[in-house]
């Protein structure tokens, strides 16, 4: 390792360099100074006759040019392509970096919040994603890291949450209000995004279906095209979100209605917790308990009573238990 | 640590330049510790740096870099006064870690991660309530941190464990490695003693978990967050499967998909545990036939199911 005493000013060593010498790192910190700095779209010509590393060559340089914009590109600088002169110079374009594009708006987080942010950040993971870059922005990684990356001394607990391309481009939709355009299902939408959600291990957006006219989830991993973004920034309001979700036996339009639910002591506490303790209607000496169910969907509550293979038992409405009996019979019979 | 290609470096000086010119001279060990590298790479990058400027490249218009002493300088780079912005992404997956941590941890109640998220959040033109909903499985806190204290701190723990795919409710001994959310779900992986082997337990099925005064061993290897992978031992079943029953290719693994006639699909999946099978079965009803013979599976689960009905 080189040591700090032996740092020499490297800059004595006399420029401009051949181009083989330069690193290509030099060059792009070069590309975003003069991009962030120029004051007036910068022409390729322009570029390639201030910046070191840049071959003489039109081809090449052109190719290396390329590469270089969609290395910051990917980085998520924001370089962008404008009229250099309308009056003086109509049709010429040129490249700039805008301040306000690239400056990170500083959210003020206090050492301890940083801190925070960062022990979540290295306890979830999600896939495709990482918060390393996120957090060097902010400031830089403040936890000392334990092992399989947790923080030493605090909860090991690692969530791994999956990814899809289409969270970033979802997300930036929503962050901006901006109305988007994708295939779901085998038919074009046209979505007011307002919410992403992660349930039941998949992620889903809810917002405003243009089609439908009314709100619709829509499963990320189902999205069948590139999400595309069809609006203007703030062209939508989100509504006030009314927060949790209702189980699969409330999602649905059908007349509602109480079912009554023993489940056997083995399993009494789990149905209890999962169904929430407002539904526990009665704790029966034998461990076993009985739920009070509202109920809008019935075959997605039939789903949700034959997990428990035989150690449940719809008691009633008669209706709902003469359904569950003809559905068995029919299997029976199969 | 591995070694950073051209465009990772470039992110990381991005956000370093800013950092160190904002501050006299910080301590070199701070910057190395926060921004993830070693005093030689930390050199290499601020040699280049040191490089650097705008047009015509003369030393009035470079960027001074000067490390003395153990504390590093950088001047004259005002147009990287701020960081850059973080993208979509970043921006989503620390939101996404954030809320994760507070949908398991009961929330820290205006402490410094929800006060962080809000200004993240603010930061981004979103509500980080509600732009980001996160909901894992539900499980009890307390058995959760049971859970992961045991794993901290190389502790067995007893649990009482209703195996899902066998339908069968048993005490065990278990060397908690690792506790982890997958696919919506708690897990705890570990050796189980009962079946000497490795196993993994899904939080939500185990009724009660106590920690025993015996330690175990613990692994080197990190966890692998998995939550089910088919064994090639497994038995495989093919079901023929109508239109509205698609959604089974999309919440199990399954290892082959054939559409056959009028938008019907045939589909081959591992089955390893019978309950798990007579499940899927009874929930799919007439909506799936097997192919070849289940040997009555499905037929023999809803008499047994229906004689409660008749009891």
């Amino acid at each position: 390792m080189k040591s700090l005493d032996a740092w020499t000013r490297p800059r004595t060593a006399g420029r401009p360099r051949s181009i083989g010498s330069m690193h290509r790192l030099e060059r792009l910190i070069n590309l975003v100074a003069a991009l962030l700095h120029a004051d007036r779209p910068l022409t390729a010509d322009e570029l390639r006759n201030r910046l070191p590393g840049y071959a003489e060559d039109h081809g090449a340089f052109r190719r290396a040019f390329e590469r270089d914009k969609e290395a910051l590109r990917d980085l998520g600088v924001p370089v962008v392509l404008e009229p250099v002169d309308h009056a003086a110079q109509p049709g010429v374009v040129g490249y700039r970096i805008p301040k306000e594009a690239y400056y990170l708006k500083d959210p003020g987080l206090a050492p301890d919040e940083l801190a925070a942010l960062h022990l979540a950040s290295s306890a979830v993971r999600l896939e495709g994603a990482s918060g390393v870059a996120a957090l060097w922005k902010l400031g830089g990684e403040l936890a000392e890291q334990g092992p399989f990356g947790g923080i030493a001394g605090a909860s090991p607990a690692v969530a791994a949450l999956p990814g899809t391309a289409h969270l970033g481009p979802v997300f930036a939709a929503i962050s901006g209000r901006r109305r988007i355009a994708f295939s779901y299902r085998g038919r074009p939408r046209v979505v007011d995004p307002w919410r992403l959600s992660f349930r039941n291990g998949h992620w889903y957006l809810a917002g405003h279906d243009h089609d439908a006219d009314e709100e619709r989830m829509f499963r990320l991993d189902r999205v069948e095209s590139d999400v595309e973004v069809t609006g203007d920034e703030g062209a939508f309001d989100r509504p006030p979100h009314s927060g949790a979700q209702p189980p699969p036996w409330e999602l649905g339009a059908e007349e509602a209605l109480t079912a009554r639910l023993l489940v056997d002591a083995g399993q009494a506490a789990w149905a209890a917790a999962h169904v929430g303790p407002d539904a526990v209607e009665e704790w029966r000496p034998d461990g076993s308990v009985v739920l009070a169910v509202r109920v809008t969907n019935r075959d997605a509550f039939r789903s949700f009573v034959l997990g428990f293979l035989d150690h449940a038992e719809v008691l009633g409405p008669p209706e709902l238990r003469v359904d569950m009996v003809e559905w068995l019979e029919r299997l029976c019979r199969s | 640590m591995p070694k950073l290609s051209a465009d990772e470096r470039l992110q990381r000086l991005l956000a370093l330049i800013p950092w160190v010119a904002s501050r006299d001279g910080p301590p070199v060990d701070d910057v190395c510790a926060r921004f993830g590298c070693t005093q030689s790479e930390l050199v290499a990058d601020l040699e280049l740096l040191f490089l650097c400027g705008l047009h015509p490249y003369t030393p009035d218009v470079l960027i001074d870099v000067d490390i003395a002493d153990g504390r590093v300088w950088i001047r004259y780079a005002e147009y990287f006064a701020r960081p850059l912005r973080l993208t979509p992404a970043e921006g989503l997956a620390l939101l996404a870690a954030g809320r994760t941590v507070l949908a398991t941890s009961g929330g820290d109640d205006g402490g410094p991660l929800e006060r962080g998220l809000a200004k993240l959040a603010a930061a981004m033109g979103v509500d980080a309530g509600e732009a980001v909903e996160i909901e894992l499985g539900p499980v009890a806190e307390d058995l959760l941190s049971t859970l992961r204290n045991a794993a901290v701190a190389s502790r067995q723990v007893e649990i009482d464990y209703y195996s899902f795919g066998r339908d069968e409710r048993a005490r065990r001994v278990v060397d908690p490695y690792a506790v982890f959310s997958a696919g919506g779900q708690w897990y705890v992986s570990g050796w189980c003693h009962r079946v000497d082997d490795e196993r993994l337990f899904r939080v939500d099925r185990i009724a009660a978990a106590t920690p025993l005064s015996s330690g175990f061993e613990p692994r080197d290897a990190p966890p692998e967050l998995v939550a089910y992978r088919p064994d090639a031992a497994d038995p495989r079943v093919t079901l023929e499967l109508d239109p509205s029953a698609r959604w089974v290719t999309e919440q199990y693994p399954v290892e082959k998909v054939e559409e056959v006639d009028g938008g019907r699909l045939r589909v081959t999946l591992a089955a390893s545990q019978p309950a798990w099978l007579e499940r899927l079965l009874l929930r799919l009803g007439p909506q799936a036939t097997v192919v070849g013979s289940d040997g009555g599976v499905a037929s023999d689960a809803a008499r047994r199911l229906l004689a409660r009905y008749r009891g």
